[in-house]
């Protein structure tokens, strides 16, 4: 029963050993590869790098980066966490998926 | 209707997540968690000023980090049924546990609004801790 309540929405383990991208809090993010993670969601990644903020513009990232090397996130730090691979910049798909997204939503169930 | 128990209907469902830090997150709910811990797949990320869009195909985003979920209108029938059907299940799944009785005795008392819809997200995440207290 406790097992059931204190269930993650989140099985970080299909991540061990590859990229993830992670956006702690205060704006920063960091892409690097998954070592291991405990239950308070402290990240342990390798290789990491940081995606350096443009200093007139911290709500962006660049492209500009900087090594970090062998890194131990704080859980309570950690926002989000996805799988590196995949993620890219694309354009603007609500102007014309909006109509089609509803309908997808709807189509749903 | 419970904030959580809504959210848990809302899986599979698309929805719109904003955080703190003004970024909105378009995806299915794939899970969430008594923390409001969300998984999302086939996600959209729209930066704070709307003007850049990352796509990734899932994400992990820590409960307090958000600020609002929009969910899409049709769940809230569904989580009514839900509500419903769990209602019926109720009276076997009552009895069970020593502080069961206490507990669904004071609901009683209490008032049927709240019984109705309120003790329902609880069954499901709080139950087990909230017993071991009394």
């Amino acid at each position: 029963m406790a097992g059931k309540a204190k269930e993650s929405a989140v099985d970080l383990a299909k991540f061990i050993d590859k990229g993830v991208r992670v956006k702690l809090a205060g704006g920063r993010e960091v892409q690097g590869i998954l070592k291991g993670y405990d239950q308070l969601l402290n990240l342990v990644i390798d290789e990491a790098v940081e995606y350096l903020r443009d200093p007139e513009d911290p709500l962006t990232v660049t492209d500009e980066t900087r090594s970090l090397g062998l890194l131990v996130c704080r859980g309570t730090a950690v926002m989000l966490v996805a799988p590196s691979a995949g993620m890219e910049e694309i354009a603007n798909p609500f102007l014309q998926a909006k109509d089609g997204e509803q309908a997808a939503e709807g189509d749903d169930e | 209707m419970l904030p959580l128990s809504l959210l848990k209907t809302a899986q599979r469902h698309g929805v719109l997540v904003e955080l703190k830090n003004g970024e909105t997150y378009n995806g299915y709910l794939q899970h969430c968690d008594t923390w409001m811990n969300l998984h999302l797949s086939e996600v959209i990320c729209t930066s704070k000023d709307g003007q850049r869009f990352f796509k990734m195909p899932e994400a992990y985003i820590r409960g307090n980090t958000i600020k609002y979920i929009s969910v899409p209108e049709e769940v809230v029938d569904k989580v009514q049924e839900e509500n419903l059907r769990r209602d019926e299940k109720r009276p076997t799944v009552a009895g069970r546990g020593r502080g069961g009785r206490s507990w669904s005795g004071g609901r009683g008392e209490g008032g049927g609004g709240r019984g109705e819809g309120g003790g329902r997200g609880r069954g499901e995440a709080g139950r087990g801790r909230g017993r071991g207290r009394s």
